[in-house]
């Protein structure tokens, strides 16, 4: 079947059948390997992208379910020469080793700071518990959002600073 | 991998229903997908047809109505977790969702997949049988309702005949006092329960004596069930009675009502052990709640 998939604020067209997942047609036909696929049973989250901003397992959804609907995928935040906020939080305080879950924990964070840019420790820990990092890298995860959570708010309270002055 | 299906996806539940009677037994109603694509994957589930429900949204509320509260099928978990609660069992609802799944999963998962799916281990399922929630249920011959208790049959089958769909639950809210709880033990936050108990209590308008008790048992038997005994030990009593170790004795007393298996999660044993501890932490809750007035 040809579908349409509104990707990171780009239309795409896809050739792909029904029993295709999002997450499958993302790294196979559309190359965006960023988003990650570990389990393939909604365990641990590698491969979590935003849908109408909220997190979802793409290992879980089907591309037709994605249709119409607006996706967002890791390769829409930052650039390597202008990290976002968040990725570099997860730099500054080590939230990773080897990499593979980082992009799943980055897009939970994301969605997670929009709801509630100012969380306590355990509401951070408790909203990045959908996933799994195998290096056990989760208390540095954890000070990674708590971080990023710190540096949105200066940056917003300078903002309003500026359009004060 | 899934094995090839046809894809579906109908506007309105008429459509929906249509489809499901044309394409019959071959055919599944698919809500968030989150037990189907994990049945599909390993091969327990091969079907021909997906009858894609995403369209559907009108069946995603949460609604005060009379008597109680209507949620439909299509609900998320995330959103019950969300739940502005100001009743008791909605407050019951709110915490199970909260408890299910992983955080990027409940925003697909959805209630009625939950009590769809029928398996005997389901969290919502156990909590709103005990809340004597009732399954309003559609086809092409009309409407019709189901109590909850009464809405699995075995593992994985339900009430529903031909084209049948569930279109949401109807939870009542008595004007009387009543509160539940539920209780579930899990390996992990991701596992299902290994076994799993519910409460609600209604009482008498002066808030003293038990009215109504129903008791719900979760992954002790091939269908959810009620734990009659325990329910009878309770009906009539006063609340107080609840303080000191009657709890314990009518948790004893649901311990005899289920019969588990001994598989990779659990003994048997155990399973029955631990349904006398969790009935007693319920009514505990629940009496607590209620003499706090809440
Ligand atoms: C990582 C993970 C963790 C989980 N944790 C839990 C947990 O803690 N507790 C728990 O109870 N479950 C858990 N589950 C199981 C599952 O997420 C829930 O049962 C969920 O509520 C199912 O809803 P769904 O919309 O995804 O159902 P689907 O997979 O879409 O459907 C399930 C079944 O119901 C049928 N169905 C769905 N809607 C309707 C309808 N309206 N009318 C008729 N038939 C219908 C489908 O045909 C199918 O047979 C977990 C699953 C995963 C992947």
């Amino acid at each position: 079947m040809k579908i349409r998939l509104r990707i990171n604020a780009h239309t795409h067209e896809v050739e792909t059948r029904p029993n295709q997942t999002l997450a499958q047609v993302l790294r196979e036909d559309l190359g965006m390997t960023g988003t990650m696929m570990s389990c393939g049973e909604g365990e641990c989250g590698s491969c979590t992208v935003l849908v109408d901003g909220t997190p979802v397992t793409s290992c879980l959804m089907l591309v037709g379910q994605a249709m119409g609907r607006d996706i967002r995928t890791i390769e829409s935040v930052g650039t390597a020469a202008a990290l976002d906020v968040v990725q570099q939080a997860f730099v500054d305080e080590q939230g990773f080793q080897c990499g593979a879950c980082t992009p799943g924990f980055i897009m939970v964070a994301k969605a997670f700071l929009a709801e509630n840019p100012t969380p306590t420790e355990h509401e951070a820990s408790q909203a990045m518990s959908g996933n799994i990092c195998r290096c056990g890298a989760h208390p540095y995860i954890v000070r990674a959002v708590l971080n990023a959570a710190g540096i949105l708010a200066q940056q917003k309270g300078s903002e309003h600073e500026q359009s004060e002055l | 991998m899934m094995s090839e299906f046809k894809y579906h996806r109908p506007e309105n539940i008429t459509e929906a229903i249509l489809l499901k009677r044309d394409l019959g037994d071959a055919a599944a109603y698919w809500a968030g997908g989150t037990d189907l694509v994990l049945q599909c994957k390993s091969g327990k589930r091969r079907i021909g047809h997906c009858i894609d429900l995403t369209a559907l949204q009108d069946l995603s509320f949460i609604n005060a109505a009379k008597g109680g509260y209507r949620i439909g099928t299509l609900t998320p978990l995330s959103e019950l977790e969300r739940l502005n609660a100001d009743t008791p069992h909605l407050r019951t609802i709110r915490d199970v969702a909260a408890l299910m799944c992983t955080v990027q999963t409940r925003t697909i998962a959805t209630l009625g997949g939950n009590l769809c799916n029928a398996s005997p281990s389901a969290d919502l399922f156990v909590a709103l049988a005990a809340m004597g929630a009732i399954a309003q249920v559609t086809g092409l011959g009309g409407t019709r309702e189901v109590p909850v208790d009464a809405f699995m049959l075995a593992p994985g089958k339900t009430a529903l005949t031909g084209d049948e769909m569930l279109t949401g639950v109807f939870i009542p809210a008595p004007d009387v006092p009543h509160a539940s709880a539920y209780r579930r033990i899990a390996r992990t936050v991701v596992d299902i329960a290994l076994v799993s108990a519910a409460a609600s209590l209604t009482l008498d308008r002066t808030g003293e004596k038990i009215n109504e008790a129903r008791i719900t048992l979760g992954a002790v038997a091939p269908r959810v069930i009620r734990a009659t005994g325990a329910e009878e030990m309770l009906t009539g009593r006063p609340l107080s009675d609840l303080i000191g170790t009657f709890a314990k004795e009518v948790g004893a007393t649901a311990a005899q009502s289920a019969k588990p298996i001994t598989d990779i999660r659990a003994s048997a044993e155990y399973r029955k052990n631990m349904v006398a501890v969790l009935v007693a932490r319920c009514l505990i809750s629940v009496s607590t709640e209620l003499e706090a007035g809440l």
